[in-house]
C-alpha cells in the first residue's frame, strides 16, 4: 500500500478510536468481530448470542450468567446511523416458527446488545451498576475475501488467481475462462466489451468453484461473488490477466492499465472503507470455520479453506491491550476459533473436529499469540439442530444423531423430503489431524489412500433448526445450543467480571 | 469409544425414524431382532450450575488491625533509620575514616534487608500459586473441565520441573496430556503418577516426627521440655513438608504457612477429634496397653500426626480427588506399636 494512504487510514483510526475511547468512559462498549466465510453460520451465531443472552438461556459456562450476576440483557439503537439494523426479530422467527436457516447476508448490518450485570469485585460494584454495550456486526463472508487484496497490487493479484486457477483442482472449472485469458491482449487497445466478457467469465468460475462438490473457499474478490449495491459498476468489471512477472509497467490506454485502474478503484471504494468501517476497530474476535462442509468436499476444500483462512487472518491486528495504547490503537485481545456446526457429530467426535480446526488456523493461531493476545479453539454449535442416541444395527454399536434433513439432502442414494426425521451416523473423524493434511501437500504418498478411504467413510448432511418446546404458557424456550456458553464466556466474560 | 481402535471402516448410514425397521427405546438393554435397527436417545442430565467459589468464601474483611501495625512498624522503621543517622552523624564527628566504614556497613545492611524482603515477597508469592493452582485444579476435577486441567497441571509440571527425582513421573503426566482424556481423570492420573511418591515421602516425615514426639514426652523430665519439643518438632515438619511438595517458604511465608494449617486443623479437628481419637484415648484400646507416661507420649505423637496431616493439605499443591488423602488412623497403628515396643525396652533397661 502506498505509504501516503496507510499514513492517511492511520490518522483515521487513531481519531475514531480516540472518540470511542471518550465515549467509552461513561458505558463501555466492546466491540465482537464475528469473522467467517461465506456460510460459516455468521447470523446464526449472532441470532443464538443475542437469543439467548436476552431470553436467558443455559448457559452454565458463561460465569456473569450462571453466577446470577447478569441482571439482564435488551438490544439498543446502534452508535451509527447509515449502517441498517441486523434483523435479529426476523431472523428469530424465521429459525422458531419456520424452522429454517436464515438466508445468505446480502449486506453489511449491525446491532448492538447492552448487557446490564453487577460486578463481582467489590471495588466496581461501589462504582454504580455495571453496563456494558456490546457491538455486532453481520455481514457476507464472501467479502472476507477482499481483505487480503489490500496489500496487494493488481500484478500480484493477477499472478496469485492465474496461478490458482492453473492448479489440478481448478482447471477444469476454470477452462472457459482461461481460453478467454489465452485470446486476450493485456498490451491491447483498451475495450469494454472484452473487460465484460473477461469479468463475466471469471464470476461464472469464481461462482462453479463455490458449488457444494468443489465446496473451495480462496476465491477472491469477494464482491464478483455477493456484489452487493455496486454490481455492474466498473469498479466490479475486471479481472486478472496473464502479465508476464518481468513486464514494464502498463502504457495507458492499453486494456491491462484500464484492469489495474479497476482493481485500485476496486480496492479504494469497496475493500478500504469495509475494512476501516467494521474490522479496524475489533476488541474481540470469533472465526466461525464450517469445517465439515469443506470435509465433504475432500482434500482440495481443506487445503484451501487453510490458504483462506491464513491469509484474510493476516489482515487483522492481534496484540496484547494496555489501557495507554487502547486509547489510541485498538488490539484484538482475545481470538476464539470455533468450529461450526458441531451438532452434525456425535459428541465423542468434538474432540477430534477441535483437533483439524487447530491445525487449519495454525499458523494464525501462532501469530496471534506471539502478539500476546489470547487464543483459544473449540466446536460449536451455535443452535443445536440434533439431539444424540446410539442405534445398534447388526450387531454394532453406532453414536448416531437424530434430526430432520433439510429437504434435498441425500445419503446413499436416498432423498430426504425435509418431513422426516432420521437417526444418522456420519461416519468416524480420523484420529490423527495430519491424515486429511498430509494427503494433501503429498508429503508422503503411503498416506492418500488412507484418506482417500476415509473420506468415503464421512458424509455430513445438513439438518433443519430444531422443534423447540413451549411451556405450558406458550413461551417458546431458548435456542438450544452446545458450547455457546463457552464462546461467550472466553469473549466477553472477562469484562463482565 | 473413543479410543484408537475403533471398528474402521464404519460407514455413513441413516436410519428414517418412520420406518417399520426402525424402532424407537428407552430400554438401553434391548438387543434388535435380526435386520432391525434399535434407537436409543441419549438423555444426558443438565443439572443446575453451581454457583462460582466466590459466593461461599468469606471476604477478608476490612481490617483496623492491619493499619495498626502497618502504623506500628512505619514507626518502628523510621525509628531505626533515625538511629542510623544519627550514629552515622557522630562517627563522622569523631574521625572521618570511622564515618565512612560505619556508611558501608549500613549499606551493607540495607542491602541485606533488600535480599531479605525479595526471598521473602518470592516465597510467598510461591505460596500463593500452589495455593491457587490447588483452587483450580480442584475446580477443574469438580467440573471435569480438561481444558482448565491441563493449563493447572501444566503449571504443576513447572512447579516440579527442576525436580530430579519426580522426572518419571513428569514424563508419564505429560504423555497423558497430549491424549484426550477427562479433566477430573486428568487430575486423578497426576495425583497417581507425579505426587504418589511426594505423598509416600510426606507420610514418612509426619510418622518420624509423630514418634519422636512420642519418645521425647515419654522420656523428658519435666512438661516444658514436652512442650519445646512438640513446637519445635511441628515447625519442623511443617517446613520440611513444604519444601517437599515445592513451597520453599521465606520466614514470612512460614509464618503464614503455619496459620494455614492452624486454621485447618481447627476446621477438622474438632470433627476428627469426636470420633477416633477419643474412642482411642478414652476407651481402653490405649491406655490398658501402656503405662500413663508412654500414653502421654501417643497422645502427643498423635497431635503431631494430626498437624502433619493438616500441613499435607495445606502444602500440597493439588487436591485430594481420589482418595482422602492420610488420615489419624493411619498414623494410629504403627505409632501404639513402636511406643509398645519402647514400652517393653524401658523397663528392661531401668
Amino acid at each position: 500500500m502506498n505509504p501516503l494512504t496507510t499514513l492517511k487510514e492511520e490518522t483515521r483510526l487513531t481519531l475514531a478510536n480516540l472518540a470511542d475511547a471518550a465515549s467509552d468512559l461513561t458505558v463501555p462498549s466492546l466491540r465482537l468481530g464475528v469473522t467467517g466465510l461465506a456460510r460459516a453460520g455468521k447470523t446464526v451465531f449472532l441470532t443464538a448470542m443475542v437469543h439467548n443472552l436476552v431470553h436467558g438461556g443455559r448457559l452454565p459456562v458463561f460465569s456473569a450468567a450462571a453466577g446470577h450476576r447478569m441482571t439482564g440483557a435488551r438490544l439498543q439503537p446502534q452508535p451509527d446511523d447509515a449502517v441498517p439494523r441486523f434483523d435479529y426479530e426476523a431472523h428469530v422467527r424465521a429459525l422458531v416458527n419456520d424452522r429454517v436457516w436464515p438466508a445468505s447476508t446480502r449486506q453489511v448490518s449491525e446491532l448492538r446488545l447492552t448487557i446490564d450485570y453487577e460486578s463481582a469485585s467489590y471495588f466496581y460494584r461501589k462504582l454504580g451498576p455495571g453496563r456494558l454495550h456490546v457491538d455486532l456486526i453481520d455481514y457476507p463472508g464472501e467479502w472476507l475475501l477482499d481483505l487480503p487484496l489490500l496489500n496487494k497490487d493488481y500484478a500480484t493479484f493477477s499472478a496469485d488467481a492465474l496461478s490458482r486457477a492453473r492448479a489440478k483442482n481448478r482447471s477444469q472449472i476454470a477452462a472457459p475462462f482461461m481460453e478467454a485469458i489465452s485470446r486476450t491482449n493485456p498490451d491491447g487497445e483498451e475495450s469494454e466489451p472484452a473487460a465484460q466478457e473477461l469479468a463475466t467469465r471469471f464470476k461464472i468460475y469464481l461462482a462453479a468453484c463455490r458449488a457444494d462438490t468443489h465446496a473451495l473457499s480462496m476465491l477472491p474478490p469477494g464482491r464478483f461473488l455477493m456484489p452487493g449495491d455496486l454490481d455492474g459498476s466498473p469498479a466490479l468489471t475486471f479481472a486478472p490477466l496473464d502479465i508476464p512477472a518481468d513486464a514494464a509497467p502498463a502504457r495507458t490506454g492499453t486494456l491491462r492499465a484500464m484492469m489495474e485502474r479497476r482493481y485500485e478503484a476496486y480496492k479504494t471504494h469497496v475493500v478500504r472503507p469495509f475494512f476501516r468501517n467494521h474490522f479496524a476497530r475489533l476488541d474481540r474476535q470469533i472465526v466461525l470455520v464450517d469445517v465439515l462442509h469443506a470435509l465433504n468436499a475432500g482434500s482440495d476444500a481443506i487445503a484451501d479453506l487453510e490458504i483462506a483462512l491464513s491469509e484474510v487472518l493476516g489482515a487483522f491486528r492481534p496484540g496484547k491491550r494496555s489501557w495507554l495504547s487502547s486509547i489510541l490503537t485498538r488490539r484484538i485481545d482475545r481470538i476464539l476459533f470455533a468450529a461450526t456446526k458441531a451438532d452434525h457429530l456425535h459428541r465423542t467426535d468434538h474432540d477430534r473436529l477441535e483437533a483439524i480446526l487447530k491445525r487449519l488456523v495454525a499458523r494464525a493461531e501462532e501469530r496471534a499469540r506471539f502478539r500476546g493476545a489470547e487464543v483459544d479453539v473449540l466446536a460449536m454449535a451455535a443452535v443445536r439442530a440434533t439431539r444424540e442416541a446410539t442405534v445398534k444395527h447388526r450387531g454394532e454399536e453406532l453414536p448416531a444423531i437424530l434430526g430432520t434433513p433439510l429437504p434435498g439432502e441425500r445419503l446413499n442414494g436416498d432423498a430426504y423430503d425435509g418431513n422426516s426425521e432420521i437417526a444418522m451416523f456420519p461416519g468416524d473423524l480420523p484420529a490423527n489431524p495430519e491424515s486429511i493434511f498430509a494427503s494433501v501437500e503429498s508429503v508422503c504418498e503411503e498416506t492418500r489412500p488412507s484418506f482417500q478411504s476415509a473420506q468415503a467413510d464421512l458424509q455430513f448432511l445438513r439438518f433443519r433448526p430444531p422443534e423447540l418446546d413451549r411451556t405450558a404458557e406458550g413461551l417458546t424456550l431458548s435456542l438450544p445450543h452446545i458450547r455457546l456458553d463457552r464462546a461467550l464466556e472466553f469473549l466477553i466474560g472477562d469484562r463482565l467480571a | 469409544m473413543t479410543g484408537p481402535n475403533k471398528p474402521s471402516g464404519r460407514k455413513p448410514t441413516a436410519f428414517r425414524l418412520d420406518d417399520t425397521k426402525v424402532r424407537m427405546t428407552d430400554d438401553e438393554t434391548r438387543i434388535p431382532v435380526a435386520d432391525e435397527a434399535l434407537v436409543t436417545q441419549a438423555f444426558y442430565d443438565e443439572d443446575e450450575p453451581r454457583l462460582p467459589r466466590a459466593a461461599s468464601t468469606p471476604k477478608a474483611g476490612f481490617s483496623f488491625g492491619k493499619w495498626l501495625m502497618i502504623g506500628l512498624s512505619g514507626l518502628v522503621s523510621l525509628a531505626i533509620g533515625l538511629a542510623v543517622d544519627s550514629l552515622i552523624r557522630d562517627l563522622f564527628a569523631r574521625t572521618d575514616w570511622l564515618g565512612w566504614f560505619g556508611v558501608a556497613l549500613a549499606a551493607l545492611a540495607a542491602l541485606g534487608l533488600l535480599g531479605l524482603v525479595i526471598r521473602e515477597i518470592a516465597g510467598l508469592m510461591r505460596l500463593n500459586r500452589i495455593d491457587h493452582l490447588r483452587d483450580r485444579l480442584q475446580t477443574a476435577a469438580d467440573e471435569d473441565d480438561s481444558k482448565a486441567a491441563t493449563a493447572g497441571l501444566k503449571e504443576l509440571l513447572t512447579l516440579y520441573r527442576d525436580r530430579p527425582e519426580t522426572a518419571q513421573g513428569r514424563k508419564v503426566l505429560a504423555g497423558h496430556m497430549r491424549e484426550v482424556i477427562d479433566g477430573s481423570d486428568l487430575v486423578k492420573l497426576a495425583e497417581r503418577d507425579l505426587l504418589a511418591p511426594l505423598d509416600l515421602e510426606a507420610r514418612r516425615i509426619v510418622m518420624n516426627s509423630a514418634k519422636r514426639v512420642s519418645i521425647v514426652t515419654a522420656v523428658s523430665p519435666r512438661a516444658l521440655v514436652d512442650l519445646l519439643a512438640v513446637l519445635f518438632e511441628n515447625l519442623r515438619t511443617i517446613r520440611r513438608l513444604s519444601a517437599l511438595y515445592g513451597g520453599r517458604p521465606g520466614t514470612l511465608g512460614f509464618l503464614r504457612l503455619a496459620r494455614h494449617v492452624l486454621t485447618h486443623l481447627a476446621v477438622t479437628g474438632g470433627m476428627a477429634a469426636g470420633d477416633s481419637l477419643a474412642s482411642q484415648v478414652l476407651g481402653h484400646g490405649l491406655a490398658a496397653r501402656l503405662s500413663a507416661r508412654l500414653g502421654e507420649g501417643v497422645v502427643n505423637g498423635l497431635l503431631t500426626a494430626r498437624i502433619g496431616i493438616a500441613a499435607i493439605s495445606v502444602c500440597r499443591p493439588a487436591p485430594f480427588v481420589s482418595g482422602n488423602g492420610p488420615t489419624i488412623s493411619d498414623f494410629m497403628g504403627e505409632l501404639v506399636a513402636s511406643s509398645e515396643k519402647a514400652d517393653k525396652i524401658e523397663p528392661n533397661s531401668k
